[in-house]
């Protein structure tokens, strides 16, 4: 489990987290929903040790991160991670070399998934193909968590039904995910949970399932209610 | 130490292409000022001995002899040398800021290894260190094959042939570069270590804190430089020295030790908990 207890975060005198406590559970998908600059990609940084928080605390199976977290936890941001001038095979040796967790198979698989030439250049590729490399080298990781950020922001609808085609394919099984996304129409029906977060308090966190299920409404309409619009 | 030796590998990697051009120009324009400034020497030699009929002594008399220490004061040698250290400084500054503004964020993939941050400190320490020495050798191989050309190119009777210390005698640039005892070696790039360590930490700090950061690495490293030079201080403030030069040497050295280790420290602190992507 993760577990995201009060932090906050300031940059500058503005307060971005003013105590944000949420958990995501190994095997179930939870999307944290806001708009832009609510703190969304921040969470995502803090809970990988890629910035630091003015208080509270961020447990990975009950330890706070260290190195051998990585292991166990991959993110994968907005843009993606490697040197443009690598091939994609590059980037595969470089995960291969670091990662005891590098499954080439399931890499190799994804490359076949996606349609991809592992002697392609990053610098040459569209948008929605980095998209693609930057999910292949996050999910060819054997680990328990996976963090993506945005990972439909700016592409074409075609590279992003391949892409949502991974949530509901064994990429995913028995992993945590955290998912930070505007267009949840995508993968609505596969999110577990949702944080809705607006200027970094979180507003609601509930079980999509049990809401679908009682309720009888869809995250969106939650949105509206929430967010008032 | 596995994955430090792999990031410091992919380190070299990265600026090699930069580094083969700095050897390339090096060893270019260095053959190429021996010649043309050989070539313009033998011509006077054929316009005023052959031509006008001139005596070798009065030549050599008027003209001097030609020798390494003759080009080596000019751009030909020295422009190659600045160049490379001036590419090394600023690549100093280049080897951590284009992980963090170059076209892909880099940065989120070095800090998410599963390896010690501070690894990655030490790879790019050790590559830029790594190629001023390999540089620096470079030189030192290239100014006895420079001789070597000058010397089939200029007529033996009008050719000095100079041992290395005697061509890099009297420029003081070289003098830094070429140390002739081990221990202004070690002394040379012990500080120069020490300077860019003390540089990397200024950058963590500016890219720890951003504005602030620059603030703090300035004082950083006026801290450390205090810290490197009080007892010269002390000595000028007091007029009074009661230390040995030798004992004031080991002093410094200590010092030096300590600046060093605070930095690595400080350094592998910000790395883990302060860096921001």
């Amino acid at each position: 489990m993760i577990e995201v207890k009060n932090i906050k975060k300031n940059y500058g005198r503005r307060e971005v987290l003013k105590g944000v406590s949420f958990t995501a559970n190994k095997g179930e998908i939870t999307c944290l929903i806001g708009v832009n600059g609510v703190g969304k990609t921040t969470i995502m940084n803090a809970i990988m040790g890629l910035t630091p928080i003015k208080s509270g605390e961020i447990l990975i199976e009950g330890k706070p991160l260290d190195k051998t977290s990585y292991e166990k936890i991959t993110f994968i941001p907005d843009a993606i991670t490697m040197l443009p001038q690598m091939k994609i095979s590059d980037a595969m040796a470089f995960m291969n070399d670091y990662y005891q967790c590098w499954n080439q198979k399931r890499a190799n698989d994804m490359l076949k998934f996606f349609r991809l030439e592992k002697e392609s250049r990053i610098s040459e590729l569209s948008k929605g193909n980095r998209a693609k490399v930057n999910l292949l080298l996050g999910l060819a990781l054997d680990v328990d968590y996976v963090l993506m950020d945005e990972p439909f922001s700016g592409i074409d609808i075609f590279s992003r039904e391949q892409i949502a085609e991974v949530f509901t394919s064994h990429l995913i099984e028995n992993r945590g995910v955290i998912i930070t996304t505007h267009e949840i129409h995508d993968i609505e029906h596969l999110i577990d949970k949702a944080v809705l977060l607006d200027e970094g308090v979180i507003l609601k966190e509930f079980n999509a399932e049990d809401v679908r299920e009682n309720e009888g409404k869809s995250i969106v309409d939650v949105m509206r209610e929430v967010f008032h619009v | 130490m596995k994955n430090y030796v792999k990031l410091f590998n992919f380190e070299m990697g990265r600026f090699l292409k930069g580094y083969l051009a700095l050897v390339g120009i090096t060893v270019a324009v260095q053959v190429l000022g021996v010649v043309i400034a050989s070539r313009s020497y033998t011509n006077k030699i054929n316009k005023y001995v052959y031509h006008e009929g001139m005596a070798i002594d009065e030549f050599l008399s008027q003209f001097g002899d030609m020798s390494m220490y003759a080009i080596i004061h000019s751009l030909w040698i020295q422009g190659p040398i600045l160049f490379c250290i001036s590419v090394l400084l600023i690549y100093t500054l280049l080897i951590w800021y284009r992980d963090w503004f170059g076209k892909n964020t880099f940065i989120y993939r070095l800090l998410m290894l599963p390896t010690e941050r501070i690894n990655i400190f030490f790879a790019k320490l050790t590559t830029i260190m790594v190629m001023v020495l390999s540089l620096v050798a470079l030189q030192i191989m290239l100014l006895p094959v420079l001789n070597k050309v000058m010397s089939s190119l200029v007529p033996e009777a009008y050719f000095m042939n100079l041992s290395f210390k005697e061509m890099i005698s009297g420029f003081d640039v070289l003098t830094i570069l070429f140390p002739f005892s081990f221990s202004d070696f070690m002394i040379h790039y012990g500080l120069g270590l020490l300077a860019v360590t003390l540089l990397f930490t200024a950058i963590l700090f500016e890219r720890s804190f951003r504005l602030k950061g620059i603030v703090y690495g300035i004082l950083y490293i006026a801290l450390s430089l205090l810290i490197i030079f009080s007892p010269v201080i002390m000595i000028a403030i007091t007029e009074k020295s009661y230390l040995y030069p030798l004992e004031l040497f080991y002093l410094e050295l200590i010092l030096c030790v300590l600046v060093f280790i605070m930095s690595i420290l400080t350094s592998r602190f910000l790395l883990n908990k302060k860096i921001t992507v």
